[in-house]
């Protein structure tokens, strides 16, 4: 029979009072490991002018200072940035938050999932890290990039939502 | 042609050589020096006159497009399916293409007026596929085309195409006429960079063009001819005019070519619009696949008080996918909303979408404060303080762009605006025209909150809402109401039965 029953807002299933989980506590690590690598760079960039041209004292020491601080900065931002990171796995949907200045919390029903990938690149295996990536119909902006999972964490997920998928459109 | 069997290759009409001519040239120019490279080999080590080396050149160009077109013409074959269509093409390099009639979203016709002749058509199959997967049937008859469209939109059954064929309604939805087509020409936006080139050409005209004109005059003069200033000016003035005119007519002549006698038509769930003076196109677009409708309005159509519909599918082929457009050039406020509960039907469509309505919501005031902050007194500041060494006083003359961004982010906010009931949402933006974008909650793939650190202090956030066809942001709303939204959007895409697609 036909049902059409009123729904009451506040009733709805929110997402605010969730226990989110975090990222695997090495994903720190392997972003500061990445920030290191850039910096290494940037640093022989600078120090060759340095030793080979003679740049003037206070061009150098401003360039050196100033690469200090962007260390200094970058070093100490996974320590705020991935905590405030976080996702839960409900029963219909997923849910992701991210950001310090700009927060955002986007979630993603698995009846929309069109398909799901997890990679790792080198600096992701050395921490034993996976990113695991959802699909959604609409090109570029359809996807959600959930990195810094723990390498069977993210396999667990993804074999997880695949069957969450499936399920939901074995009933459609 | 006859019409082909289900389950053997055919090959189209030999008018389709021409298909092929065109996509060769279209080729060419894309990639105009590669392709031209061997043809100026060629005309450098010829020895000769010009007019020889030009017309050696013209007649190999000529003999390698019409050679190669006659190649592809000849590798060109397809076969029915009871459920895909199969194209096998390609001269050196052999390409296969199985399409599957469940994944053709639209099925578009283009007929030139060489094939118009003939009864000729070209099909093109719009996919949810990558954009280079795209199936063409050049020069197929339009029973054919016809038939395979009947086939295709009852899903492959064909005892029901006859069906479909006597529900074709006689009356068009839209039929635009002659004066519709001057409304497209005006509101083209290269039209409209014309009146914004011409407003400055008339204030320079007078300081510039004056002293060029004395010497003319002067000039003339000399040669016996009298002329005054005051003549001189008049002439000049009428010369820029006339190329305005000159441009405006170009392009209500586009307008006309590309939608004289444009008629827009409901034929069960598919949307289907023909026009075209000399290639009429024919597209098709079936209700369920729209996944937003937009209602759009420049400075010129708002003078007009015309819009331009689009509806708007799944956009295909990865990240650099294309937009596929559903277009209807010109509409009132009030025939588009006649049209909403049609296209968006039969759960949306109630809402209005003429944004003059007073039915919208407006969005918080403070959407204003960023835009100034960042846009507007950060750089004019900047750039201030670092050009002060330089310009003294005078840099201040920055800061007059503070003002200036003010006014646009007020506009703006005036602008931006939200309606929504249990089904559809409708958003509103603009600056110097107007836009609004319909949606259904359902057909949402997800949904993102946003809060910068002032907006969570203000209890305020920004609601974004991605669609196939792209995302749709509703800034600055309270912070209750977006979470209110986005579990109530969960709860619609969750308990909907029907697919989004």
């Amino acid at each position: 029979m036909f049902q059409n029953p009123e729904i009451d807002l506040d009733t709805l299933p929110g997402v605010d009072q969730l226990e989110w989980q975090g990222l695997h506590p090495a994903f720190k690590a392997r972003l500061r490991a990445n920030f290191a690598i850039v910096l290494a760079i940037v640093a022989v960039a600078i120090s060759i002018p340095t030793i080979l041209a003679g740049l003037p004292v206070l061009v150098a020491v401003s360039l050196w200072s100033a690469l200090a601080l962007v260390v200094a900065a970058l070093m100490g931002w996974p320590a705020i940035a991935v905590p405030r990171r976080g996702y839960v796995v409900r029963d219909k949907d997923i849910v992701f938050r991210s950001g310090v200045l700009w927060r955002s919390v986007t979630a993603i029903p698995f009846n929309r999932i069109q398909h799901v990938e997890t990679s790792s690149d080198p600096l992701d295996r050395k921490f034993d890290l996976a990113t695991l990536q959802l699909f959604t119909a609409g090109g570029s902006g359809g996807d959600l990039k959930i990195d810094g999972l723990g390498k069977d964490v993210a396999e667990q997920l993804r074999a997880y939502i695949l069957k969450k998928v499936g399920a939901s459109i074995e009933s459609a | 042609m006859k019409a082909p069997e289900i389950g053997s290759w055919h090959r189209t009409s030999p008018f389709a050589i021409l298909f092929f001519i065109g996509r060769i040239l279209r080729l060419i120019t894309k990639n105009a020096w590669q392709s031209l490279a061997p043809l100026f080999a060629l005309l450098v080590a010829y020895q000769g006159d010009l007019v020889s080396k030009i017309t050696l050149a013209g007649s190999a160009f000529a003999i390698v497009v019409t050679a190669a077109s006659i190649l592809s013409y000849w590798f060109f074959r397809f076969q029915l399916l009871d459920d895909s269509i199969l194209i096998r093409q390609g001269v050196i390099k052999k390409k296969q293409l199985d399409i599957k009639f469940e994944r053709i979203q639209g099925i578009n016709t283009q007929q030139n007026i060489v094939y118009r002749y003939l009864g000729l058509v070209t099909v093109t199959f719009d996919t949810a596929g990558s954009a280079d997967s795209e199936g063409n049937l050049p020069a197929v008859t339009e029973a054919f085309a016809k038939s395979l469209r009947s086939q295709i939109s009852v899903g492959g059954h064909s005892e029901d195409s006859e069906e479909a064929d006597e529900a074709i309604p006689s009356a068009p939805l839209v039929h635009l006429d002659w004066r519709d087509m001057i409304r497209i020409g005006l509101a083209d936006r290269r039209a409209l960079l014309i009146f914004a080139v011409a407003g400055p050409l008339f204030e320079r005209f007078e300081e510039n063009a004056e002293r060029a004109i004395a010497d003319t005059v002067a000039m003339a003069a000399g040669y016996g001819l009298e002329i005054d200033t005051g003549n001189g000016i008049w002439i000049g003035i009428a010369a820029v005019l006339i190329l305005i005119v000159l441009l405006l007519l170009l392009s209500i002549g586009a307008a006309f070519l590309r939608f004289h006698d444009f008629q827009l038509f409901l034929d069960r769930r598919t949307l289907r619009s023909h026009g075209g003076l000399l290639t009429r196109h024919e597209y098709s677009m079936d209700l369920s696949k729209i996944q937003t409708l937009r209602l759009q309005q420049g400075i010129v159509q708002r003078w007009l008080g015309r819009f331009r519909m689009t509806a708007r599918q799944a956009i295909s082929g990865g990240r650099e996918g294309k937009k596929k457009v559903f277009d209807i050039p010109v509409v009132t406020a009030t025939l588009a909303d006649q049209l909403r509960p049609q296209l968006l039907g039969p759960e949306g469509g109630a809402l209005t979408q003429d944004p003059r309505s007073d039915v919208f919501a407006p969005v918080s005031p403070y959407y204003m404060r960023s835009r100034i902050l960042f846009m507007g007194v950060l750089p004019a500041l900047v750039v201030t303080l670092v050009i002060w060494p330089e310009l003294g006083a005078s840099s201040l003359a920055f800061l007059l762009w503070i003002p200036a961004v003010a006014a646009l982010a007020y506009q703006n906010w005036r602008r931006a605006g939200y309606l929504h009931d249990d089904n559809e949402l409708v958003r509103r933006s603009g600056l110097l025209g107007y836009r609004t974008v319909g949606l259904l909650f359902r057909k949402i793939q997800r949904v993102s909150i946003t809060q910068s650190r002032y907006q969570r202090g203000k209890n305020l956030a920004s609601l974004r809402m991605y669609m196939a066809s792209g995302s749709v942001r509703v800034p600055y709303i309270d912070y209750a109401t977006a979470q209110q939204l986005r579990d109530y959007i969960l709860y619609k895409v969750e308990s909907s039965d029907k697919t989004w697609h």
